[in-house]
Order: C-alpha cells, then structure tokens, then sequence
C-alpha cells in the first residue's frame, strides 16, 4: 500500500468502499432471504448445526483488529472466490436434483452467486486501488494436474453444505461491511494495522 | 481243543450259516468289521465305511465285492476303514477280510435300499452385495455333472442377520440338474439396508433322485457368507440408506451406524420423530410405514446424535403413469413431433425425473426425448425417414420406481399439421383483385395442399376462399383473389394443410393489409331538384352514392344544365356538398349530375326541372309504423315514371335537409325509413308524380316514425266556479311537444286537499275519481257539474296521443259555499225552538192547577213543596234548595226516579239496596209526570242500608243505591274535616271509612255544624281533574263543573267509565263534549 496517498486515490478508495459497503449489504440480505428459502425448500431445521464446511475460510478470526487493510482485503477476495466456486456449484447441484421443479431457488441462487462475483470483482479493484498485484485463482494454479475430484457427497451432506455455505456468506457479508468501513477511514490508507476494539 | 470243541464249531458253523441264509447280510462275528455304511454323494459310487474291533485297526484290510455269480469278484487291499465302490444294481457282497485274524473276515450283503444318498455340501461361488438396493446376489455351482442323469434339485437358503445370527428367512429354490456343472443365482432385497448390520448367508441341497430307492438326506449347509455391515467397520457411520427412490406406500427401514460410544438422541423422517430399534451396539433403526409422496427435494432422514448429526433422503414418488393421448404428426415431412400428456406427476425430479424415448419399430430407430417436466404437454421429435410413410411408435416412459410405455401406429402422409405461413406479401393488385405470395417451410413435393385464405374489410363480411395448389419443397405459393371491390382495405391472411388427407390447419400467418386502387363510380347519383321560392332558380339535390357504388373517393359532382341538347349551364361541386342552385328563370332543362372520383365519372343521372301544376292538394296523415312511416296513395294512372316522396329533415337550428325516394309507377304505399327518422318528431312529406312531361305535387303528408305521449301536459285554468260547478279551459299544446297525433284529453276531479305529497289522481286509487274523455279536439273548455259546496277539488288535465298519456297538469279548486243551506241550517233551529215554547206554554196552561199547587200554594209552605223535602232529604241543612249545589255535598250524582208508584223505578238493579227504600210521596199529578232529580250523593264501596232511616213523616223517603265508581281510591280525610263528615253521615250517607260514627244523628245541628255542612259532603276519592271527559272545550279547570260532569252516572263495577253521559239540566254547564259547531252543519264530514 503506498505510503502517501494522493486525494484523488484517496477519494477513489473511499468511493470504493462506500459501494463495496452497500454491496455487502445488500448481499447480506439476499442472502438471509435465500437461507430462509433454502431451509424451507431442503427441509432442513434451521436451527441445525453444521460443521466447518471444507474450503469456506471462516469469517470469525483472531486479532481481527490487528490486520492490515491489505490483508483484510486479501482474505476477503480469498473467501468470496471460494464462495463463488461453491455456489456456482450449488447452483449445478440444484439444477442436477430439482430440474425445473424450483426454479424460484435457482434463480435466487444464481442472483447471489451474481452478486458475490461483482463483490469480488469490486474487492479487486480495491486491491488495483492498493497498488497490490491481484493473486491468482487456485485453480488456474492447479490447471495442469487438476486437483483430486472431491468425493461425492450424499444428498443429505449437500444439502448440509449448501446451509453451511449460505450461512458463512452471510456471516461474510457483515464481515465485509466492517472490513471496507475501516477501511475507508483515512488513516488506514496505510498498510499500518489500526488500533481499534473492534472485532466482527 | 480243537477236537472237543470240533462239533461245537460245527453246530455254530451250522448256526451261522443258518442265520446268514436267514438274513443275508451280514456274514461274521462280533469284533469282526462290522457296522458297513454306505452312503452314495452322486449316485455312481458309493461310500462304504465300516467299524473294526481295536485289533484290527492297524493293519491291511481285504476287501473284496461282487455284484452277483456272474460277475468275478473285485478285490483290493485297503489301510482305511472306507472304500468307494460302484453301486449296485440291486445288491452286493462285500467280503472284508481283516489281516492277522482266522476269523476277521466278514462278509456284508448290501441292498440298494440301504444306500443312503446325501448330496455333496454345496458351495457358495460369490456373495456380492448392491448396497444402493439391498440386494444380495448369491452364486453357487449345482456339480450337476456329477450325476447320472437329469435330476430336480432343492436348495435351501438361509439368511442370518446382526451378530447374534437372527435367522431372517429362508427359502427353497428349485432347479434342474443337467449333466454339466450350472451355476445358480439367487437375488434377495432385504428390507433392511445391508450397510446396517452384517448379514450371512448358507445352503444345503437335496437331490431328489426318484429311481434311487435308498434313503435320501439333505446335504450338511454349506460354511456362511458374510456381507459386514457398516457397524462393524472402524469409524463407519451414516444413515442408510443412502439417497434412495422408491414408490409411494413402501414400508421403509433406515438406520443409524454411529460410533460405539456416541448416543442417538432421535431419528426422524421427515417432520417426525421414529421410535428406534437397535441391530447392534453400533447400530439402530427406525421402521417407517407407508410413506407418502416427498416434495421436490427429498424427504431428509436425520439421526441426532450428541456431537452432531448424520442424514439421509429418500425419494419416494410415483413409477411413471402411461402417457395419455399419444397423437403423432408432421409439421414439414422432415420431423414427426409426438405429443402426449404424461398423467399423474411422478413427483420426482431431476435426475429421477421420468424419462421418454420414442422408439420407432419398424426402422428400430430410437430418441430419447427432453421433455419440460413442469409442461402438461410432452412434446418429443422423431426424424422423417426416407421411403417410410408409416410409423409405428413406441413411447417409453421411465423413471427410477418403474416404466409404461404407450404405442401409435401412424401414417404421416395423413398427419400433416403445416407450420403457419411465412412472408405473407401483395404482390399485385388492381381494382378488384389482389395477388398473394407466401412460404412454408417444410418438404411437400408429396403432396398436394389445401390453403385457406381469409379476407376481410371494414365493409364486408369475413370471408375465406380455398385453394388447393401442388405442394413444392420450402417454396413459395402465390393465389390471386378476384372479384374484390375497388378502394377497399382489406386484411388477408392465410393458413394451410394436406389437401388429401386433411389433417389440421397450421396456424394463421401474420395478418397483411392491403387498399385496392381506385375505380370510377359505378352508377350516376340519385337526383332531386326543387324550384326556388322565388322559382327564379333551380336547386338540385344529389344524394351521396354507398361506399359500394363510389369505388374510390368521391372528389365532385358535376351538374349540367341542357334545354334540347344544348348546354345552357355546367357546374363543377366539390364534396362534401351535396346540391347546388341552377339560375333558370322561369325557363326549364334536363338537369344531369355525374360524380367523381379519382378514377373517372360516373354514368350521368338526369332529371327535368318542369313541375306540373296541381290542384286540390291534400295532407293526410301517415302511419307510424315504429320503425318507419307509412304513407299510401291512391293510384295515379297518369304517374307512367312512378313517384317521389320527398321529406325534409330538420336537425336544431340548420335548414332541412331535403331527402326523397323513389317508388315505380305501380306503388301505392311506402314505408319510409331513415336513420335521421326520430321517434316522437313530426314530419312532413310531399308525393310527387313523375310524368314525361315533369313531376307533379300529388298531396302532403305528415306522419310520425313512432307516436310518444305528449311531453308535457296542457295547459289549464278553472275560468269559473260555482257552488257546485267549474268551469276549466285549457290551451293548445305546442306540435313540437305533442310527439304524436293528439287524441284527447283526460279530465281527472276528485275531491282533494292541496297536497305536494299526493301522489296524482290518476294513481291515487280514490274511488270518487271522476274521469271526463273529451275526444273533441276542437273543444278547448269543460263545465264539471254535481260538485258540492265549499269543497276543495282537485282537477287533473293530460293529452294523449297513440302513445300514451302525457304527464297530468293538476289544479285545486274550492267550490263556493251554498248559502241556501246555511239560512236553512238557521232557520231550522229557530223554528224548533219556537216550537216548543208553544207547546210549553200549552202545557203549563193545561197544567196551570197542578203546578200552582205544586209550586205556588196559596200558602206557602216550604214543607209543602215536594222538591223541598226531597232536598231536606238529602242534604238537609242546606241553605238553598239549588237542585244542582254541589258545593253542600259530595260532587257524585245520583239519579233519583221518583215515580207515583210506589216501589221507586230504578234503572239499574244492581244499583238497589235491598234494606233502603225510596218512597215517592203522593201526588195527584199526571201519571206520566216523573221527577227526575239529580242529587249529590257519595259513593261508598259497600252498599250499606241506612241503619237510622230518616223519620221524615211526608214518608218519601227516597231509596238510593251507591255505587263507588272509584272504589280504588280511599277517601283522603283530613282530620279537621271530620266533623264535618260526621254531620254528613246523619244526612243519610255512611262513608265507607265512617261507619262507626254512621248513628249519629242530626238534632243536634248547631249552626256552626251547619255552615261546617256547607263545606261538608262526600268528597270523592279521587282527583276528580283527572275525569276529564278528554275533549278540548270540556270545563274541566272549572271543579265544580268538573265533578257535576262525573258524578251522577253510572259506572260499571268492573271499569271505571261512565256508563251515561252526565246528566245535564239547565243550571249546569253546557255539554263537554260538544265538538260541534254552527259551521258543522254544513260539511259533509264532521271533522272537516
């Protein structure tokens, strides 16, 4: 992150944030509606307790007061990549097991799924902003040997991750919010860690 | 020892060979091989094993065996105790000779009947397992090459479950032995998924061998397969089974594998909670009944646990219903689409949706169809074959519960459904026909189609022309439509089909607008013309042609004037008028008139301005016919080109407009129509006979398309009035208001009040209505006689037509009061009145002694006077002898009838006390004279005798009856009237509330007693204001005429009115009710 920023960057960046916030919230209650649908469509118990789903990174995380703004924004683009893989693969999943019996959830699906690319694409223009080179993709890394085919889950398990994966974005999705919110105060337009209470 | 015993050993050599006769079988003694069994695994050979004594066992045996004497005897030496030796077709003998003893050898005589045969254990080649249906699929080889010969063969399965081997069943299954080795296979679905607890499996045999006679046995069971469940697999869990479809109505069992130490809080499928039962320690299961439908998703099975929770779905929907209306066609002759719809919803989805494939029969060719399973018609398309007309299809419907098919047998030649028409074009057109151009798409070289165009205007009526045309490959058609009419939009579109074998239409092609061109009018105007008032000029009238007849848009008339050929003038009018004025003078021409369009002229139309004089033209009267007027005339022979009617419209302020029609020369009546024609509105006509010379004025009539009632009534006043006469006039209603011939008038009267909320007489329903017709239209006045005098009236006027009534005009009239009744109303009275001073002055003079004695004696003598004593009687102490004091006494009244009789006449008998007695003293008077007298009197409640008569010696003591006519009431006495009542008691009344003082007796009067009588009397119990007689004029504020008005008359015990009127003489006051008065006389209702 540059050491001096320039007003207009400066400007740009809180410009950023501003709309990177309001992205996330209005993520954030698609979402929450897509669960409550989601729950009632699988037939699942709302109150269920899922474990860890595998590749979501949590958005509860240690010393979250101490990160730097960089490395807020990395972890937020690493999370909503993933979250895009997963969705696009719920989405598939969906499509696979109910055809066109509820297309209501698929398309409610597809609108967050839509959204969470914009997010991410928006994360990275930041990360532009920061003049920090964008990482790569895991798997344009790993397109030559493949990874592993996961192994195929049980209807049940789906339907578990599915609830997992929904309820992390949300938990995401505020996360976010904070996140850009500190970052558009000014003095963290440095990569110093700032001194704030604060935890999501 | 041998020598001793040498006929010992004789007798038991003899013995034994008895014995060996005897029975046969076995040769040898105890401790000798014995115990020979035999036991056959195939039927060819059989297994012979014996026992031998602790001696012989070590060592060689002989063996030897022979069939029968025929055959040598087969011998062999054997270390073991069991051989294997062919079996026999009956018998054999077997001969074992044990080594090292004389008398070790035996020998065995073997039946086939104690052969046993038990087959050899069988084997289980493979146990397989499909988990995903629960399914065990068993293996086994039927050594069926090991026997002789064909033989049926039992197996017997047995499935064994959880640790403790539960037998859950276990079944028999046939098959034939061939004489090679066969591999057998047997399936069992468990009901309970094989992931939930190990399951086993073994079998045995048993060969049923018919033509062996020896005993036969099941074969030992074969050592146990095992399928291992998940719970005994080293961190196995899950519910199972896992992601399964099966129908509606199954009965399910899931289960839960957990880890040894972890606890199942709950199982539920669905919403509900499953009681469990364990199969293991690591293992439990729910059993659920009939399961109904699950929704879109699945129906989750989940297993709480304490750390966690493991699920499952189970789908469980319908196997595919059969496909209903299978129908099969051709859009194109390159692909057959199918349609059908798919029944009852499987209610699966997604990869168990149902799944279509067409499969054609007589090529085998075969689609899978991608149908939209929300759709209610499946559609799925099969490629047109080369050289095939004929198909033969297959539905096939599948899901994962089950599979339908359904079958059609069709020929597409006969199945052509066209797509709808493409690139619908003009592409020529004239006045009366257009040509059309469009495409299909589609391969129709076979066949001939039918295609249906449909045109349309805003001035016809739909029309559809077929035409039948060759069919082409993806061509263009054309068609040309003939006979169209000029300058007319029309809107054309066009669908098709198989014109051999008509199948359906396609859809309508997109609709096309297309205006033919202009032609000339297709005839001359209908002409009129009309002298000028000032018959200076000539205006000529021509009527607009019909949009059929215009063929283009009218841009002129051209009107031209000839007198023998020769053009005396020409005029060009441009549209929209529609005449023109010729200037003439006093001169006549062949007038012509032709229209214009684009296109040219219409043929000319002419007419002559010469009017024919005539006479005695008349106006007559038409006749509505509702929807037109309908006039006649009489027939003209002279009229040899026929006749013109000819009106006028009006319409608000604008000149009329002049419209006519024509009628040939036979016509003798017309029904005139026109849309301008409004019901209720006067029109005047003209006929007009046409002659060769020029047109004649026949006669004028006037006529209604419809007669309406009068708009408005007429107008009318009452010109005069007399006591019992009016006179009305009324106006003439104006023609525009008249709405109709005028017929007469309805004049209404009945006696009325001038009342706005009176509804009109005509609806009043009053039975005194009068109703005058007056039919005389001339007639613009009406006297109404009989009325009666100082009467409101109430007149009614309306006008009427054929239709209807007008509305009533309504006037209210008071007739004059009749003076002759009210000087007679007078004049009787006073005459009455007259009357009977004459006769009393009569009577007093013939009556003249009597009286004087009576009234005057010559010495007078107050004890004398009857009327006196009578009083005295009464209310003696009573100052005056005023018939009607009242103040004295009580205010009630009693009749007193004194008659010379001597038993007093009492009306009323109930009235009459048994004890007092009224004696009317002596007189010598007219016996029809009877003294009425009215005295005060008090009514008590008991009728009670005076118990101190009066000791009066003129004896006419009266007898007089009490009747309490407000028994209700208690007298209200104030303590300081108390003597005064005492005082009154000894006058001859006992109060009720006084009757121990009722003794007392009157002596003693001192004067002060006397003027306390004054004030004394009965005082009535009750408020005597409230006896009001209820009518306005009643002196009830006066109390005491009040109380004269109420005592006095009878009164029924049972209520409390007055059974008569009070009675009234000269001194009391007028009638209460009276109500009447001098001007009552002469109305007819007294409360008018």
């Amino acid at each position: 992150m540059a050491a001096a920023e320039s007003p207009s960057a400066a400007l740009r960046r809180r410009d950023l944030c501003s709309r990177g916030i309001r992205l996330a919230g209005k993520m954030r209650a698609d979402v929450v509606d897509l669960l409550d649908a989601y729950v009632e469509q699988q037939g699942l118990d709302a109150s269920a307790s899922v474990a860890a789903v595998e590749g979501v990174p949590l958005a509860a995380v240690e010393r979250w007061d101490e990160q730097t703004g960089t490395q807020r924004l990395l972890e937020n683009l690493a999370a909503y990549r993933a979250f895009r893989a997963l969705l696009a693969q719920m989405l598939e999943e969906q499509r696979e097991q109910l055809g066109e019996a509820d297309a209501g959830l698929g398309r409610a699906l597809a609108a967050v799924l839509l959204q969470v690319s914009a997010f991410a694409y928006h994360l990275e223009e930041l990360l532009r902003l920061e003049s920090r080179g964008i990482p790569g993709e895991e798997g344009d890394e790993e397109e030559e040997d493949g990874p592993p085919p996961p192994p195929r889950l049980s209807l049940f398990e789906q339907k578990l991750r599915g609830l997992g994966v929904l309820r992390e974005l949300a938990q995401w999705a505020v996360r976010s919010v904070r996140d850009l919110r500190q970052l558009a105060k000014p003095s963290l337009a440095t990569g110093a860690a700032p001194s704030l209470a604060e935890s999501p | 020892m041998w020598k001793n015993s040498s006929p010992r050993c004789l007798l038991a050599l003899a013995i034994l060979c008895l014995r060996n006769l005897m029975y046969g079988q076995e040769i040898g003694s105890p401790g000798d091989p014995q115990n020979l069994k035999c036991v056959t695994h195939n039927l060819h050979k059989m297994l012979c094993t014996w026992d031998v004594s602790s001696r012989g066992r070590h060592g060689q045996t002989d063996f030897c065996y022979t069939t029968n004497d025929l055959t040598p005897q087969v011998c062999f030496k054997t270390k073991e105790r069991r051989v294997e030796i062919p079996i026999p077709e009956s018998s054999i003998t077997v001969r074992i000779k044990s080594s090292g003893t004389a008398f070790a050898t035996r020998e065995f005589v073997i039946h086939q009947k104690d052969i046993s045969f038990i087959p050899v254990t069988p084997h289980i080649l493979s146990l397989m397992p499909d988990f995903p249906t629960s399914t065990l699929n068993l293996e086994w080889s039927d050594n069926g090459s090991v026997f002789p010969y064909g033989l049926d063969a039992l197996w017997q399965i047995q499935i064994l479950r959880k640790e403790a081997m539960e037998v859950v069943t276990q079944v028999t299954y046939y098959s034939k032995l061939t004489h090679e080795d066969a591999i057998l296979s047997w399936s069992w679905t468990s009901d309970m998924p094989l992931e939930c607890t190990s399951h086993y499996v073994k079998i045995r045999c048993y060969i049923n061998a018919t033509q062996f006679v020896g005993p036969k046995d099941w074969s030992d069971w074969s050592p146990e397969k095992v399928i291992p469940g998940k719970d005994t697999e080293p961190g196995g869990s899950g519910v199972f089974p896992l992601d399964r479809v099966v129908p509606v109505g199954s009965d399910l069992v899931f289960c839960c594998v957990h880890e040894e130490e972890e606890h199942i809080k709950n199982m539920t499928y669905g919403s509900k909670s499953y009681t469990m039962m364990q199969l293991s320690r690591r293992s439990h299961a729910i059993r659920v009944l009939n399961a109904s439908v699950s929704n879109t998703s699945g129906t989750n099975v989940v297993c709480r646990l304490e750390n966690g929770l493991e699920g499952s779905v189970v789908f469980v929907g319908y196997a595919p219903d059969i496909p209903q209306n299978l129908s099969c066609e051709t859009p194109n002759f390159l692909i057959i689409k199918c349609t059908w719809k798919p029944g009852r919803p499987s209610g699966l989805y997604g990869e168990r949706r149902t799944k279509y494939s067409l499969f054609e029969r007589t090529s085998g060719k075969n689609v899978s169809c991608e149908v939209n399973e929300v759709s209610r018609d499946h559609v799925c398309g099969f490629p047109v074959l080369p050289d095939q007309k004929t198909y033969d299809f297959i539905l096939g419907v599948y899901n994962p519960i089950g599979q339908a098919q359904s079958s059609l047998l069709v020929d597409i030649t006969q199945r052509v459904h066209p797509k709808a028409p493409e690139k619908l074009t003009v592409t020529g057109n004239n006045s009366t026909s257009i040509q059309l151009r469009w495409f299909i798409n589609g391969s129709f070289a076979e066949t001939r189609l039918l295609c249906q165009i449909e045109i349309s205007s805003s001035h016809s009526e739909r029309k559809l022309h077929n035409i039948s045309i060759p069919g082409r490959k993806s061509s263009t058609y054309t068609a040309q439509l003939n006979a169209l009419r000029p300058d007319t939009k029309y809107q054309l579109r066009v669908r098709c089909s198989a014109a051999d074998h008509f199948w359906r239409w396609s859809d309508w092609s997109r609709g096309l607008e297309q205006t033919t061109s202009e032609a000339p009018p297709a005839r001359g105007p209908d002409i009129w013309r009309e002298r000028s008032p000032s018959g200076e000029s000539v205006i000529v009238f021509w009527k607009p042609l019909s949009l059929s007849e215009t063929n283009g848009k009218i841009v002129s008339h051209e009107v031209s004037c000839y007198l023998l050929e020769r053009l005396l003038e020409r005029k060009i009018v441009s549209e929209p008028s529609n005449s023109t004025e010729i200037k003439l003078g006093k001169s006549d021409c062949v007038i012509s008139v032709v229209a214009r369009n684009h296109a040219g002229s219409s043929p000319p139309s002419r007419i002559t301005s010469v009017e024919l004089p005539s006479d005695n033209v008349t106006t007559d009267q038409a006749v509505a016919m509702g929807n037109g007027i309908n006039i006649s005339w009489d027939s003209y022979p002279n009229m040899t080109c026929g006749y013109i009617v000819k009106w006028c419209h009006s319409s608000g302020s604008e000149p009329c407009s002049v419209d006519w029609q024509k009628f040939p020369s036979n016509t003798t009546n017309a029904v005139i129509k026109s849309a301008l024609f409004k019901p209720g509105v006067r029109y005047n006509f003209s006929l007009y006979g046409c002659k060769s010379m020029g047109y004649q004025l026949l006669k004028n009539i006037t006529g209604y398309m419809k007669e309406l009632p009068p708009k408005t009534a007429p107008n009318f006043i009452v010109e005069e009035t007399s006591s019992d006469s009016i006179l009305v006039k009324w106006e003439d209603i104006p023609i525009e208001e008249c709405r109709g011939f005028l017929k007469g008038y309805l004049l209404s009267f009945a006696k009325g009040e001038k009342d706005a909320l009176k509804p009109r007489l005509s609806e009043s329903g009053n039975p005194e209505l009068k109703v005058n017709n007056i039919t005389d239209l001339t007639k613009k006045s009406m006297k109404i006689f009989d009325l009666q005098g100082k009467t409101s009236y109430q007149l009614e006027l309306q006008a009427y037509t054929a239709g209807g009534l007008s509305p009533p005009n309504s006037l209210y009239v008071v007739t004059k009061e009749d003076s002759v009744g009210l000087i007679i109303a007078i004049l009787i009275p006073v005459a009455v009145v007259v009357l009977l001073g004459v006769l009393a002055s009569i009577f007093c003079y013939r009556k003249r002694e009597w009286i004087k004695e009576t009234f005057y004696p010559e010495i007078p003598n107050p004890e004398n006077s009857k009327a006196l004593q009578f009083q005295r009687n009464i209310c003696e102490g009573n100052k005056t002898l005023k018939t009607l004091e009242m103040n004295p006494c009580t205010p009630n009244s009693v009749e007193v009838v004194e008659t010379q009789s001597t038993a007093p006449k009492i009306e009323d008998t109930e009235m009459m006390s048994p004890a007092a007695e009224t004696t009317v003293p002596e007189d010598g008077s007219d016996s029809e004279m009877e003294n009425h007298i009215v005295v005060s009197y008090c009514p008590p409640i008991i009728e009670e005798e005076i118990s101190n008569p009066p000791t009066d010696e003129a004896g006419g003591s009266s007898q007089v009856v009490y009747i309490d006519i407000q028994s209700m009431y208690q007298p209200q006495i104030k303590p300081e009237e108390e003597p005064e009542i005492d005082l009154v008691t000894t006058a001859g009344y006992k109060p009720q509330m006084q009757l121990s003082i009722s003794a007392l007796k009157i002596e003693g009067h001192s004067p002060v007693e006397e003027e306390l009588d004054k004030t004394a009397g009965y005082r009535p119990q009750a408020n005597t204001n409230a006896w009001n007689m209820g009518t306005p004029d009643s002196p009830g504020s006066v109390e005491s005429n009040n109380e004269n008005a109420s005592f006095g008359s009878p009164c029924s015990i049972n209520s409390r009115q007055f059974l008569l009127p009070p009675k009234d003489d000269e001194d009391s006051p007028k009638p209460i009710n009276t109500g009447w008065s001098f001007t009552h006389f002469f109305q007819n209702k007294p409360n008018d």
